[in-house]
């Protein structure tokens, strides 16, 4: 068998010249059976190559590490549901404010403006109420009804 | 970014790496961890990387390195020899290889100076390119090539006297 192709390879791998390709033909070779006596010396370096690739660490290390990371992820979450109750209550006030103004504003439409306007504006209802408690009096004495009239007045006008 | 998908799978060639420079295998546990935590609590920043391992293998040479110096500085401060820390570690890999002359190969790759070391294992054991061991290593591809070139002229010298 002609080892040429072989020899000339490994002359290029010593000078830095060979392809990732060639040094993997190399490495196959010399794991082979089929190696010539004067090409021996060399045998031993390409094999030893592809085994220190077979290094690695086990599970034991993959599992260690989850553990770790799984610790850190918990404490960096810790601090964001610390605050999830407090959410749910922020939440459920502002369903109950939204229910509740809706509610509130549904009712008001169904209801008479006359009621609005009062609650609106008190001091008309205020006023008009003395009034009908003067009118009460003028009818007991119907003596000055314009006077009382225009003390009311100025008051309204002054809370306005 | 997933960790066991995208960060997990980068453990071996990490730990062979680190392995290589701190020629022990619990340092270079540790180091392998340390690097894959890192990695993970900067996921967002490393989506920008252009190559998530060689970033991580020039993560894991940096820790290693540091930790030889630290050694080194130790030693010396205890007025001892200062390749104590390397070299004596001859059955590092004593349950992969147990070839003795394997072995051999594996105490003269060790021999090597760091840069050689680490140029030879991206190379001929990680099947990585010039111009990646060259970003791994901050280094220009023919500073990769000269170190890879005078650690296989070492080795080649040194495997005929077997």
């Amino acid at each position: 068998m002609n080892y040429d192709y072989i020899e000339q390879l490994i002359d290029r791998y010593f000078s830095c010249q060979t392809t990732l390709q060639e040094e993997q033909i190399l490495r196959s070779f010399f794991n082979g059976n089929d190696v010539p006596g004067h090409l021996m010396q060399y045998a031993e370096l390409f094999q030893y190559e592809d085994e220190a690739k077979q290094e690695s660490l086990g599970s034991d290390f993959d599992e260690r590490l989850l553990s770790i990371i799984n610790k850190k992820e918990r404490v960096v979450l810790n601090p964001q549901r610390r605050y999830v109750p407090f959410f749910r209550a922020a939440a459920i006030v502002a369903i109950v404010l939204t229910i509740g103004s809706a509610a509130e504003k549904a009712l008001s439409d169904k209801s008479s403006h006359s009621v609005e306007n009062t609650e609106i504006n008190p001091y008309i209802r205020q006023a008009d109420i003395q009034n009908t408690i003067k009118i009460k009096d003028v009818s007991q004495a119907e003596a000055k009804p314009q006077a009382d009239s225009l003390t009311v007045q100025p008051a309204e006008n002054k809370l306005q | 970014m997933d960790f066991t998908r995208d960060i997990l799978p980068l453990k071996n060639i990490l730990f062979r790496t680190a392995l290589r420079i701190t020629m022990n295998r619990e340092e270079a546990e540790d180091i392998v961890q340390d690097t894959l935590l890192k990695l993970w609590e900067r996921r967002t920043e490393m989506s920008k990387v252009d190559s998530l391992e060689a970033f991580a293998i020039s993560a894991a040479r940096n820790l290693a390195l540091d930790r030889i110096a630290l050694h080194r500085n130790r030693v010396i401060s205890l007025n001892e020899e200062i390749h104590d820390t390397e070299d004596n570690h001859p059955s590092v890999f004593d349950n992969i290889i147990n070839n003795e002359r394997q072995k051999h190969i594996h105490n003269l790759i060790n021999q090597l100076p760091e840069k050689q070391r680490t140029a030879i294992q991206l190379r001929d054991i990680e099947g990585k390119t010039y111009k990646e061991i060259a970003v791994i290593m901050g280094i220009s591809e023919s500073d990769v090539k000269i170190n890879i070139y005078r650690g296989r002229d070492f080795l080649k010298k040194n495997c005929k006297n077997l």
